[in-house]
């Protein structure tokens, strides 16, 4: 309901300028679901000039989660899709984690899962752990993958479809100047080609297409080209430690989550196991400078679970914490981490780069009419309105979470108590694995918020007293 | 930090000291405390403190082998020197990262058979116990074991010892100022007005003066909580608008909206 309301406000926003009337009325039918936008596919395309002897030409820059995704429906749609990445073998510093509904829609293999977390630990600041995961039906778990089996897989797949991977770096694109005839006039991409046969330092070309999705992550260059924006920023930073097998025992399925601010002021540190060995890791926004100090902390926490490791790889990566201010310019879109699409409090991001890149890439072949006639911006901003409507709740949802729970520790504290409670264990696996915020129960969600607050009361009055003390 | 262990838990201050101001003698209390009586294995645990790859007590001494390995991997006796600002060797004693003990806290949780009084339990004396033991650990995080997990709810204490602790002093204040204004307020309305009292609570402008005051008496307790409301109302609001900044400019031609 709210998230109708919500919606509201974003399309109040929007100035319908140069769309026929037909389109017009049509569109403010969008709620119902996504057969009726079949019909906006033959409104759509017949504004769209035909292309003559040729399909839609479509770049997507990046092979992550988002480009592979994107570039195998855009493949499937019947465009001629060109799929740039520069690392082909690249390890993306990651979390790692999958939600359950990702294998169904992606279609997973099992074998691309290297464990299933079933079995979740949240730790307070004051060392209270609380278990969850006792609601999870058999058939739940989260999946841990390993980024470059994951992304290679979708690349492949991708491929098998009919996508030209490349690889190669993307360097600059020129836009299509302004003025008549630009609504047809090509992008060019300059990219350095990379022959793994040749090797060296690899061949500068370009490339025209009708239209780009940028997929290349956090430092979208992408997102450079067309004036995106800047967003802030989290500092992800993580160490993989292979720890003695008796001691991985208890890690089978079981993550863990560290709040308090010796680890984090404003995110969590983890502990997630991995094929052979765990990471241990921890995030900030607002401390950039101390990341080493509370990864320190971290290892300290995990200590006793950890003892005997040795560390086999140290990495960083930013982490978005919300969208650029420009998603979308002319026939270019940013997807995943480049538009910044990682929610709060979880930190979660590869599920929603693979679907915002499926995503774009559907309205890219609707509005093309699978790859017949050119696309526009009013093409690419339908897959806007359909992301923001379908996820603006789970993002307002983690976003209030995060400012509340993360703010302190009583607040951590708090939320560690709340989170022993099978309710909101329930709520959350529910909403984590499906990715859709249920509405729960009214009476429970009445006790919950009783007890939310009283948590919260509590642990504020004992800093209050903890305060006294030190004075 | 052993020192604080005794500032905290007052039933054994007997073999430990008091004050923070003595700390060259602590040494010789920090080995008799803490059993190992070899100095070398005390300052080494500190050491791989800094480190990060400590050992939370002296008895895990065996352990030292199969630390987790640092890419820097300095041997522990040639980090005595980077110890915290004090620096000296009885420092590392003072920074040994002992768990949090105290006679009362048993099997992760509190022993409530331990803080009974005239027959029933002290809740005020759990609270500060509980006070005690988070600043102590916000001091020096400890690990999370899972030998000897930290099971404490604060929920275990009656509902009607946080609201007298807590709730009723703050209560009061609130009510007094509350009384205070209002009296000041209602004799000046009167004076000026000639409007008595009952006639001022008939009247719809009063009543939202009334209002308008007691909501400011619940919500403005302290100076800076003006600032903090305003902050809170940007908060709310500022996701979203960093989500909607993309609908702001629809055609391609005008300017970032960042």
């Amino acid at each position: 309901m709210t998230s109708s309301i919500a919606f509201k406000s974003f399309t109040g926003l929007r100035h319908s300028s140069a769309e026929p009337p037909k389109l017009h009325s049509q569109l403010h039918n969008i709620s119902p679901p996504n057969y009726c936008q079949r019909h906006l596919q033959i409104t759509a395309g017949i504004s769209s000039p035909k292309l003559q002897n040729r399909n839609l030409r479509v770049a997507v820059i990046g092979g992550g989660p988002a480009g592979g995704a994107a570039a195998e429906t855009l493949a499937k749609g019947g465009i001629e899709t060109y799929l740039i990445e520069r690392k082909l073998d690249n390890c993306k510093p990651c979390g790692g984690a999958i939600p359950l509904c990702m294998v169904g829609e992606f279609d997973l293999p099992l074998d691309i899962i290297d464990r299933k977390v079933t079995k979740m630990k949240m730790i307070s600041p004051s060392n209270i752990a609380v278990d969850i995961g006792q609601t999870l039906k058999p058939h739940e778990y989260i999946g841990m993958v390993r980024r470059e089996v994951l992304d290679s897989y979708l690349r492949e797949r991708a491929a098998s479809n009919g996508a030209n991977v490349i690889n190669g770096l993307f360097l600059k694109m020129d836009l299509p100047k302004g003025g008549k005839g630009s609504e047809t006039a090509p992008y060019v991409l300059h990219y350095t080609e990379y022959n793994g046969k040749v090797g060296g330092a690899g061949q500068k070309k370009t490339l025209e297409v009708d239209a780009v999705i940028g997929a290349d992550g956090a430092n979208s260059r992408v997102a450079k080209s067309i004036g995106a924006g800047d967003y802030d920023y989290a500092i992800a930073f993580q160490e993989r430690i292979r720890i003695p097998d008796d001691k991985m025992v208890y890690y089978e399925n079981l993550a863990e989550m560290y709040v308090g601010d010796d680890v984090s002021p404003d995110f969590y540190g983890w502990v997630f196991p991995k094929c052979d060995h765990v990471a241990v890791g921890t995030g900030t926004v607002t401390h950039k400078g101390d990341i080493k100090k509370f990864q320190l902390a971290t290892r300290n926490r995990a200590k006793d679970k950890i003892l005997g490791g040795k560390i086999i790889r140290v990495e960083a990566h930013p982490i978005p914490e919300h969208p650029r201010p420009r998603r979308l310019s002319d026939r270019v879109a940013l997807v995943g981490d480049a538009a910044g699409y990682v929610t709060k409090c979880s930190g979660e991001g590869i599920y929603f780069a693979a679907k915002s890149g499926r995503m774009c890439a559907e309205a890219i072949v609707e509005g093309s009419g699978n790859g017949k006639r050119m696309v526009d911006e009013s093409d690419l901003r339908k897959y806007l309105e359909k992301w923001d409507k379908t996820y603006w709740p789970t993002y307002k949802v983690l976003d209030v979470l995060q400012k509340v729970f993360y703010r302190s520790n009583p607040a951590r504290e708090a939320f560690v108590e709340m989170c022993a409670d099978e309710y909101v264990q329930k709520m959350t696996f529910d909403s984590y694995l499906y990715k859709k915020v249920v509405p729960g129960n009214p009476l429970d969600d009445l006790k919950l918020a009783f007890n939310t607050i009283g948590s919260l009361v509590r642990a504020n009055a004992l800093r209050k007293e903890m305060n006294k003390l030190s004075v | 930090m052993s020192i604080s262990m005794s500032f905290f838990s007052p039933p054994t201050p007997t073999h430990l000291l008091i004050s923070f101001s003595s700390k060259p003698h602590f040494t010789d209390k920090t080995i008799f405390f803490l059993r190992p009586a070899n100095p070398l294995l005390l300052s080494a645990p500190k050491v791989s403190t800094d480190n990060g790859a400590g050992i939370s007590a002296a008895i895990e001494e065996p352990k030292a082998e199969q630390k987790v390995a640092e890419p820097a991997g300095s041997a522990p006796e040639g980090e005595k020197s980077s110890l915290g600002s004090n620096g000296a060797v009885a420092d590392a004693g003072v920074k040994l990262e002992s768990k949090f003990v105290d006679p009362r806290w048993i099997g992760g949780t509190w022993d409530l058979t331990q803080f009974q009084k005239d027959g029933s339990t002290d809740w005020d004396a759990v609270i500060d116990a509980e006070v005690r033991r988070r600043k102590w650990l916000e001091g020096n995080p400890e690990s999370s074991s899972n030998d000897d997990p930290v099971v404490f709810d604060t929920s275990i204490i009656p509902w009607w010892a946080w609201i007298k602790r807590f709730h009723l002093p703050e209560a009061e204040r609130l009510n007094g100022r509350a009384a205070m204004i209002g009296f000041f307020m209602a004799y000046v309305v009167d004076s000026l007005t000639g409007v008595g009292l009952v006639d001022q609570m008939n009247n719809f402008f009063c009543k939202t003066l009334l209002f308008i005051a007691v909501a400011g008496v619940l919500l403005i307790r302290k100076n800076e909580d003006i600032e903090t409301l305003k902050k809170l109302l940007d908060e709310t609001t500022f996701y979203d608008k960093q989500w909607q900044a993309t609908w702001q400019d629809e055609t391609p031609s005008s300017s970032t909206a960042e």
